[in-house]
């Protein structure tokens, strides 16, 4: 069994992230599933980030640490992950930088550079790369350092161009050094720089000339090692793409018309890739336009609140609409997500959600905006949410969401985070199959009557929807009668509110109940973890190796969150033995709707709160010290 | 005159046919009912289909006016009009959309919105309700108020100062920008057919007194101070056809100044030379207009036309 996890760590803007992708690239042809995530802080150049990889030849569900092998491209890299390095793992770090102390490396976080300070007095030692490389070498750990200058000097001869043209390689000539290290063939190493560098020959021919490079000097430093055996997954074409990219792929194919944003982390990269595409063949219906291309309006506006406004513009017109934004972003949609309540207004708002409170962390992840989502707007505002827990969920709830919107006329929040939003995963043909889902549009009729009353009275709480343009009509975000005019009447209000009340009852008897939980795991154990969002793969992941331990958990994922699925929930708890929320906010959200909705009280917590990703040791862990010690609350903490 | 459909006959429309059911709401002797009149007017001059019109109100008292004109309209929420009426527009660029609203709907609140429209240019008329007061909270300054005004509502003078709306137009990047008067219904008529007329972003700014909040800048008041541009100077003519007509800008913009003891009203500025956002739309996606975001089908026998691996292939890898 294969199964392996690594680091490479760099300044941003070092390559970090092309070299984090290259190794993913490098697995996926070797034949195995991977899992990548980047880490990275709110700064353009220098300081730290990282590539977080998993490979397996089973299913890559979660990041790991200890890890394997850790690339470490600066001093930083090296201080910053020594304990990330576990029992027999590698650290491949530059020769040059042994005598770096941490005091003086200016872009480290004053904290990290004072633990390490601590760190290292306790055992008489300076804080510099050469003493880590010292005390992980005295743990058992292995250790490759590069002369980087000679190396990049070689690379320079080679291609006859100056150092400063190629001083950019540091992180092929690293990477290649870590692959190495873990028996990947120049071979492949070779084919995944062409993967990533192939339609830009300039960068191309200096990077493969680096990692041949990096590979020779393994080669007569380190010696043989044994190649890494090929993996089950060769001979067929794959798909690497990010959680952004996914969701932008989703609502291209599922007839995303019109897209508007305002610049935020970590949902740009979305509307980017949308942005990319909105000009694309578009098989069948290409054909039926006579369009070879089709278009797609995307428009960055000057603020969330007018990329909201707008997107609701274009419902209202037909188009199908959607935003896509961050927490800070979500809050200045407020009050227009309360106007297309108000207004049955069929728009899709994607959450990306990132730490918060305020500006919070913006690079980096959490889960803290579930109820904010699902209680957004002023007045009595229901709307629709539905939580991804990975990229093969996101792809069909983006579709979905698009139909409920539009059945609904509602706004309908897709919930996701910047782990999904950043996290590279290898996908199948079979896994993004858009015939999974249908098109629906709802009722909408194209030549309305003269008399269209855009807000009739029906029993289901559903008004036939026709677009502006088709007959004499009105929306409106006052309170209003079935034709649309405002009307303060205490008859019409009431009418009103409760037509939009029947309508959140239609949603909620409409959706298949097993597209609003999925219950994973030996329903009849005793331990339930319950969570929602993208914690789902780590707790899968815990799942296995709890299993294997003896420990009989099941696991209950909330996926629509509103309208609050309390009949399945309950079904799906059962006798609530023991029940654990994990989840990635301080206050408990899931749980307090839980409490609200079905009156089972959680009582355990596994809480991740410094605003790095679940790993599944973690929820292992968590649930250990639960079982075990009855711990309350336990709060992990893994990640650099 | 327009043949819609088998149903309906050939008619020539009076300005009647854009009223509707709908009780007017506004106090006796507002300005409003001037500018719903030349607005009336200016539809039926221009034969305007009233189901292909989207007008577009926010929150005041002008902004009712999507209920008392007959069209396909959207009342939305405080100084977010013209979002909403860019994603209809852009969403459908075949429908005619004008947005109605006071200046602190479009100018206050809605700041960031009237600017950032400039720069896009997208075929919209903008009709501003300059009455520099909120009315229907009772008379606070509004931001065309000038400063050290005291209206009978205010318990002291203003401490804020007045935007200059034609400035602010012309800086964002207005293609067509105008000032009319409320009780001028005729001139302001033909204001609003050149502005519906004229392909790209347009404003006018009415001056409209508000007998009931704004006791300083009364009817009085400003038919002291009015005058037209056309009317001082026969050769007025701020349309812009070409570079060589930029010599014309130092006087358009000391035209757009000029607010104090005489204030002018006409098309103060038209450049002619500037593509709209849906022009951009076109030139970089061809088919745009002809399969507008609103109207072009999704899916093919309800389902996606397309599978990812067929579109997005720089994300695949062969194993």
């Amino acid at each position: 069994m294969v199964d392996l996890s690594f680091i490479i760590g760099g300044p941003q803007g070092g390559g970090v992230e092309s070299a984090g992708q290259i190794a993913l690239k490098a697995f996926v042809v070797k034949g195995y599933n991977v899992l990548g995530t980047r880490e990275y802080h709110s700064n353009i150049m220098g300081a730290h980030s990282y590539y977080h990889v998993r490979v397996r030849d089973g299913p890559a569900r979660a990041l790991k640490i200890p890890v394997d092998l850790v690339v470490a491209i600066d001093a930083e890299s090296v201080l910053t992950h020594i304990s990330d390095v576990g029992k027999g793992g590698y650290l491949v770090y530059d020769l040059d930088s042994v005598d770096v102390d941490a005091t003086k490396i200016a872009s480290m976080e004053p904290s990290l550079r004072s633990r390490l300070r601590r760190f290292f007095a306790d055992m008489n030692m300076k804080p510099t790369v050469g003493s880590a490389v010292k005390v992980l070498e005295e743990r058992g750990g292995r250790t490759v350092g590069l002369p980087l200058k000679d190396m990049l000097k070689k690379v320079s001869d080679t291609l006859g161009t100056p150092i400063a043209s190629i001083a950019k390689t540091v992180n092929v000539i690293g990477l290649t050094a870590g692959l190495y290290t873990q028996g990947v063939s120049l071979q492949h190493i070779v084919k995944a720089v062409e993967a990533q560098f192939g339609r830009r020959p300039k960068i191309l021919a200096p990077n493969i000339t680096a990692a041949r490079v990096a590979f020779e000097f393994m080669e007569q430093n380190i010696g043989n090692i044994p190649e890494l055996p090929d993996g089950p997954h060769r001979g067929r074409v794959r798909m690497i793409a990010s959680g952004n990219e996914v969701v932008a792929m989703a609502k291209v194919v599922g007839g995303l018309t019109f897209e508007t944003f305002y610049p935020i982390t970590p949902a740009s990269d979305e509307a980017f890739y949308i942005e990319e595409n909105k000009y694309v063949e578009l098989g069948e219906l290409s054909e039926k336009l006579e369009l070879d291309k089709i278009p797609i309006a995307v428009l960055q506006t000057e603020d969330e609140i007018a990329a909201i406004n707008m997107a609701i513009g274009a419902a209202a017109a037909g188009a199908r609409a959607a935003t896509s934004t961050s927490g800070p972003g979500f809050s200045l949609m407020n009050e227009a997500i309360s106007m297309a309540v108000e207004m049955e207004i069929p728009v899709v708002i994607t959450l990306w959600m990132r730490a918060g409170p305020s500006t919070g962390i913006a690079t980096r992840t959490g889960q803290q905006d579930l109820l904010h989502a699902i209680f957004s707007g002023h007045g009595d505002t229901p709307k629709i949410l539905i939580a991804s827990g990975d990229h093969v969920e996101a792809f069909y709830d983006a579709i979905k969401a698009f139909n409920w919107a539009e059945e609904f006329q509602t706004p309908v929040v897709h919930l996701l985070d910047k782990y999904i939003a950043s996290t590279i995963t290898v996908l199948d043909e079979w896994d993004l199959d858009p015939h999974k889902v249908s098109i629906s549009r709802g009722l909408r009729i194209e030549n309305p009557p003269e008399d269209y009353r855009r807000y009739e009275v029906t029993d289901n709480g559903i008004s036939p929807f026709a677009p502006l343009g088709s007959a004499p009509m009105l929306f409106s975000s006052l309170e209003h009668d079935e034709h649309g005019f405002a009307s303060e009447d205490p008859v019409d209000r009431e009418a009103m509110v409760e037509k939009r009340l029947r309508k959140f009852e239609t949603i909620a008897r409409s959706i298949p109940e097993e597209e609003k939980i999925a219950l994973h795991g030996d329903p009849s154990a005793r331990v339930t973890i319950v969570s929602f969002g993208s914690t789902k793969q780590a707790i899968l992941s815990a799942m296995e190796e709890l299993e294997r331990e003896g420990v009989r958990v099941k696991f209950l994922q909330l996926r629509i969150l509103s309208p609050f699925p309390s009949k399945a929930v309950m079904d799906a708890v059962g006798d609530p033995g023991l029940l654990i929320s994990v989840e990635a906010n301080a206050i408990g959200q899931l749980a307090l709707l839980l409490r609200a909705y079905t009156g089972i009280e959680v009582k355990h917590f596994i809480q991740k709160l410094n605003a790095r990703p679940l790993y599944d040791v973690e929820v292992v862990y968590g649930v250990k010290r639960i079982l075990g010690e009855g711990a309350r609350r336990v709060v992990v903490s893994g990640g650099a | 005159m327009r043949v819609l459909g088998g149903w309906w006959l050939a008619v020539v429309r009076r300005w009647a046919d854009y009223k509707t059911e709908a009780w007017v709401q506004w106090c006796p002797g507002c300005g409003d009912f001037g500018i719903l009149a030349a607005i009336h007017r200016a539809l039926a001059e221009l034969d305007i289909d009233p189901r292909r019109l989207v007008v577009v109100g926010g929150i005041g008292c002008s902004s009712r006016s999507v209920y008392y004109v007959r069209g396909s309209n959207v009342h939305v929420i405080h100084g977010r009009s013209i979002p909403v009426a860019s994603g209809v527009k852009l969403a459908n660029p075949e429908l005619e959309v004008v947005v109605v609203g006071g200046d602190g709907d479009i100018l206050g609140i809605g700041g960031g919105h009237f600017t950032a429209l400039g720069r896009r240019n997208i075929d919209l008329t903008i009709l501003l309700f300059d009455n520099s007061v909120y009315g229907l909270t009772k008379g606070q300054a509004g931001p065309t108020l000038p400063v050290g005004v005291k209206t009978k509502a205010l318990p002291y003078p203003n401490v804020q100062d007045r935007v200059n709306p034609l400035i602010l137009a012309y800086a964002s990047g207005y293609t067509f920008i105008a000032r009319g008067y409320a009780y001028h219904v005729n001139q302001l008529k033909d204001l609003i057919k050149a502005a519906i007329e004229h392909r790209g972003s347009a404003f006018i700014d009415i001056l409209q007194p508000c007998p009931t909040y704004n006791d300083t800048m009364t009817r009085e008041w400003y038919e002291e101070r009015i005058y037209y541009l056309n009317e001082e100077d026969p050769l007025w003519d701020p349309r812009i056809r070409g570079p060589e007509d930029h010599v014309k800008i130092p006087r358009i913009v000391e035209k757009m100044l000029e607010f104090g003891d005489r204030i002018p009203l006409g098309i103060l500025y038209q450049d002619l030379t500037k593509t709209t956002l849906e022009d951009r739309f076109e030139q970089q996606m061809p088919g745009y207009r002809k399969a507008p975001p609103a109207l072009r089908p999704i899916s093919v026998n309800g389902r996606a036309p397309v599978h990812p691996f067929k579109v997005f292939k720089d994300k695949l890898i062969e194993t």
